[in-house]
Parts: structure tokens; C-alpha cells; sequence
């Protein structure tokens, strides 16, 4: 595939008549890890929940692998995995049933094999034949990562995925993020409010204040930058605004 | 494309159908139908075992007595399902709707309709698959009730059916899944289409209410041969066809009464069931076809709400939001 992975083009989104996103603009190229940062009500979910063709932008236009997520969202869907902040499952069906379910929908062939060698890729075969409803934060997020690769998708969402998770947690996480770029070759578009996941984890960040893009550049030069994390922090209050 | 769409729309029923299975207040549900419906049949077996005990004795001693006219049996197996077919229209239509209602609030509940709305899936599949699951649950649910009944009247009633009386009861049962899965797009319907969703479940209970025992119960208060026990008309010893001529005499209320009747779904419903499983005397002697041309109006509303509920079903899926509105 040609082009970028992600492209937003003069995107806008309205609640209820208030603009909640305004105009904007963002490429992010094949096999990034792109960190969206941004305070509570920025606009981050908004803009997932729009590529990810959950609902459809009021304004402007959002392409990922180069499929409109408004009128191509059979196509746009096919290629993406998507990790909700909140981690909700079936409870009653285990973690196979629940996964096995989510890879036939997107027509992955021979799904209990593709979920069994995910689960395996994942570190958490353990958890294949418990039920969902008996799991802790870090199982669920696992399993939600399950559900979001399960049909090896060439971009994949991250919706605040450190939320609730405990330190050894994220390191797993962040450690799976990593793996899933470097061994599968996806794209990855994180919402997250952990400049720390960011600094280690994201090849380019965004910065998101009040619906508004204020900042984009690659971690390499951000990091020249802003050489420290408290000095990074110190700069992302500043943009957003916010007494330090 | 065709096959990718039926293979995710198979994926979701097969979905729905587990969910349904492990559902507990479904499992009670179905519990109280069939032991409701076992309970009425045996009743009604028991005492039919007597009659036809009575009859074959009767039969006996005309055959010993050399009488070659023998007045064929006044009793019809089949009408000792009148309690199961009832049982549908009132608990069916219950478990059927609350059946629609777990299909929509699981989802929220869960909040797993993100996850899956970001699958190539589209609402239309989405409302298929349920339909064809919850289809599944409910024919597991008749074929239940259905083995229960006949083997009840062959057992206690000591009367087997045979394949004749069999294609009828199965045109009956037939209708008896038509009759739920419309119940069924109800409870989805009106869930999907409220922000909470138990005032959805409200709304369906109200309908059923008024459609399975207010409008029915109005019908048969205002039918004049119902004003009397043992029938007004057969106390006049009058048949079918010299109540007909009398109610010539008052065709505009009439029509209103059967207008009223007409307006509920589970009239049509227990009016075809019951024409097939000879619950009306009168329709004991007619052939198939005769018995189609005489229930007619019914099978005409059965399919309109069978097409018209699916029809809102999909249409207020399609405008049900993927995410919680107002999280931003």
C-alpha cells in the first residue's frame, strides 16, 4: 500500500452544536506509533471514534490506508484494530469464545487457530479458556489487545490503553506495542495522557488542546527540544494553557 | 461478498444463540412454558384418556351388537394442545420479548457494540444475525414445547397423532415461531430505539399487554354468543350458519368487535393455531386448503407484523449509536 496510513484533512466534529474537534489537519505514515496527547475532553476519543468509522465527522475528511472512513467503512474496518479505554467483553463467554467470535466477524479463516497463536504471541495462553467476567484490568487489556490483533490489522487504535493499569502492566504493554511495530509492521495511533508511555514508546506525538492540533512533530526532534520528560511536561501545560 | 456477508450474519446468530443459552432468566423462562404447558396438556389428557375409553367401550359393544353404522369418534387429540398453543400467545410472547431486549441491553451493558460496530459489520447483519439467532432459541423453545404436548396426549391420553394430524400441528408450531420472532422484534425494536434500556422493555410489555389480553379480552367481552355459558347461540340451539344470519342483523357492531379483534396479533395467531389443532368443532371436517380459505384474514395480518417488525427492527438498529452519545 501507498501513502500514508492515516490522513485528516480539515477534520471537524460536532456534540450537540458544540465543536468538539476543529479543523484538523494530520498525516501519519506507515509503521508509526503515534502518540495523541491531550486534557480530559480534548477530542482524542472523538477523533479514534472517527477513524475508526464509529461516527462520522461533521466536518472534513478522514482517510486511513487510503479508504474514507464516512463512505468506505467496510474497507476502512477490514485493516484496523481498535482497544476502547474501558476493556468490555462478553463475561459469560470465555476469552477463546470471546476472541473467536471478534476474528470470524472479520473473516479471519480458521479463527481458533489465528486466536490460539495471538494469545500465544501475547504472552497469555493461561487466560484462553477462563471467562472475561473473572478478570482483572491487566487480564482484560490483554485480551483486548487479542481482540484488536486478532485479524492482523495494518493499523491499530489505542485508546488511552495504560488507563488502570499497574506499573507492570504498562511495561507489558509498552513492551507489546514495540513487538507489534517492530514483528507485524502496524501502524499505531495511541491516545494516551502518559507523556512517559510516549517519550518511550512513540516515534511522532500530537498534541490535541480544545479540539485543536497544536503540536506535531517526531519524537527525535521533540526529544531535541525538549530534552528532559519534566521539561516536555513543562511544555505540554504550557500549550495547553493550564496553570503549572 | 454475498458469502462474507451470510458467513458474519451465521457468526452473529450463532452468537446470539449461545448468549440466549446461558441466559438464566431465559432458562426460567422457558422453565415456566413448558411445565405450564405439560401441566395443562396432562389435564386435558387425562380427562380424554376416560372419553375414549368410554367411546371404545361404546364402540365395542356396537361391533358385538352387529351394528354396522358406527358414529365415527367425537374426540380430536390435537385440541388437547389448546393450553400449549394459550401458553405461547401469553408466555411466549413474554419470553420472546424479553428475549429482543437482552439482545440490545447486553450490548450496552457490556459495552461491547464499539467493538463490534469497528468490524466489517454492517447494522443490517448486525440486526439479521440476531434475528436468525434469537430464531434458533425460539424454535428450540416449540420443538421443547411441542415434544412435551404430543407426548403427553400420547401417554396420558393414550392417543398417538398420526401424520396427518402432525403436518397440521407442525403448520401450527410454524406459526407459533412466526408469531415469537415478531415478538421478538418488538423487545429489540422499542429497546434500541429508547436511551434506557428498560423503558424499551416497558414499552414492549405495555404493547403486549394490550395486544395478547386487552384488545382479545374486549373481543370476546362484546361477542354476543359469549354472554352466556355454553354460548348464547347454542342455547338457542342455533348452528354457525343461523348465528351468521343473526348477526346480519347487526353487522356495524359487529364490526366493530372484529375490527377490535382484528388490531391484535395474538387473535390471528390463536385463531390459525387453533383452526389447525381442531380446537373449533367446525373446522374438524375441513381439508387443508378449506381451512387456509378459512383463516385467511389471520395468515394476511400474521404476515404483515411478521414483515413489519423485522422491517423496524433493522431500521432502529441502523439508528443506534455505535458509542454512548456525548463521550467525547
Amino acid at each position: 500500500m501507498k501513502g500514508p496510513a492515516i490522513e485528516i484533512v480539515g477534520l471537524g466534529h460536532k456534540y450537540n452544536d458544540i465543536l468538539v474537534l476543529h479543523d484538523v489537519d494530520l498525516s501519519i505514515d506507515r509503521g508509526e506509533i503515534f502518540g495523541f496527547l491531550g486534557h480530559n475532553g480534548a477530542g482524542k476519543t472523538t477523533t479514534v471514534n472517527i477513524l475508526t468509522t464509529l461516527i462520522r465527522p461533521t466536518l472534513g475528511r478522514a482517510l486511513v490506508n487510503g479508504h474514507d472512513v464516512a463512505t468506505e467503512r467496510r474497507l476502512v474496518t477490514a485493516d484496523i484494530g481498535y482497544l476502547p479505554s474501558e476493556v468490555r467483553m462478553y463475561p459469560h463467554m470465555t476469552a477463546t469464545e470471546n476472541l473467536t467470535f471478534f476474528a470470524e466477524l472479520s473473516g479471519v479463516e480458521k479463527a481458533k487457530h489465528a486466536v490460539a497463536e495471538t494469545l500465544e504471541y501475547l504472552d497469555c495462553s493461561d487466560l484462553a479458556d477462563r471467562r472475561v467476567g473473572s478478570f482483572s484490568t491487566g487480564m482484560r487489556q490483554r485480551i483486548g489487545i487479542a481482540q484488536a490483533i486478532v485479524h492482523r490489522p495494518s493499523v491499530l487504535f489505542l485508546d488511552e490503553p495504560t488507563a488502570g493499569l499497574d506499573p507492570s502492566g504498562i511495561r507489558q504493554l509498552r513492551r507489546t506495542i514495540l513487538d507489534l511495530n517492530r514483528d507485524l509492521g502496524m501502524t499505531v495511533f495511541m491516545n494516551t495522557h502518559q507523556l512517559s508511555e510516549v517519550s518511550r514508546v512513540c516515534t511522532t506525538i500530537g498534541v490535541l488542546s480544545r479540539g485543536e492540533l497544536i503540536y506535531k512533530d517526531s519524537m527525535e526532534a521533540t526529544t531535541r527540544r525538549f530534552p528532559d520528560e519534566t521539561s516536555l511536561e513543562d511544555i505540554y501545560v504550557q500549550m495547553e494553557g493550564s496553570p503549572a | 461478498m454475498a458469502s462474507d456477508r451470510r458467513h458474519r450474519v451465521l457468526t452473529i446468530a450463532r452468537h446470539e444463540y449461545r448468549a440466549a443459552a446461558r441466559s438464566r432468566i431465559l432458562v426460567v423462562l422457558l422453565a415456566i412454558l413448558v411445565i405450564a404447558t405439560a401441566g395443562s396438556v396432562i389435564v386435558a389428557a387425562a380427562e380424554y384418556a376416560s372419553r375414549l375409553a368410554d367411546y371404545q367401550a361404546y364402540h365395542a359393544a356396537a361391533v358385538a351388537g352387529g351394528v354396522t353404522q358406527i358414529a365415527p369418534s367425537p374426540l380430536a387429540p390435537l385440541s388437547l394442545l389448546r393450553g400449549a398453543f394459550e401458553y405461547i400467545e401469553i408466555i411466549g410472547a413474554v419470553i420472546a420479548i424479553t428475549l429482543g431486549y437482552l439482545t440490545v441491553s447486553r450490548e450496552r451493558v457490556n459495552r461491547t457494540l464499539p467493538l463490534l460496530m469497528s468490524r466489517p459489520v454492517t447494522s443490517g447483519e448486525l440486526a439479521a444475525g440476531s434475528l436468525l439467532g434469537a430464531v434458533g432459541v425460539i424454535v428450540t423453545l416449540v420443538v421443547a414445547t411441542m415434544a412435551v404436548a404430543v407426548l403427553s396426549v400420547g401417554l396420558v391420553g393414550h392417543d398417538w397423532i398420526n401424520v396427518g394430524q402432525a403436518g397440521k400441528l407442525m403448520l401450527a408450531f410454524g406459526v407459533a415461531v412466526v408469531y415469537m420472532a415478531t415478538f421478538y422484534c418488538l423487545g429489540a425494536f422499542t429497546t434500541a430505539s429508547t436511551k434506557v434500556a428498560t423503558n424499551g422493555l416497558m414499552v414492549a410489555l405495555g404493547i403486549w399487554l394490550f395486544v395478547v389480553l386487552v384488545l382479545p379480552q374486549i373481543g370476546d367481552t362484546l361477542d354476543a354468543d359469549n354472554q352466556i355459558p355454553g354460548g348464547l347461540f347454542a342455547a338457542l340451539g342455533l348452528g354457525h350458519d343461523g348465528e351468521v344470519q343473526i348477526l346480519t342483523h347487526f353487522t356495524a357492531y359487529e364490526t366493530v368487535r372484529t375490527s377490535i379483534e382484528a388490531a391484535s396479533f395474538a387473535k390471528h395467531f390463536e385463531r390459525f393455531a387453533f383452526a389447525m389443532t381442531d380446537v373449533k368443532e367446525r373446522f374438524r371436517s375441513l381439508s387443508l386448503p378449506d381451512l387456509f380459505f378459512q383463516v385467511r384474514a389471520s395468515i394476511v395480518w400474521i404476515l404483515i407484523y411478521a414483515t413489519a417488525l423485522p422491517i423496524a427492527l433493522n431500521h432502529s438498529f441502523r439508528n443506534q449509536p455505535s458509542i454512548p452519545q456525548g463521550e467525547t
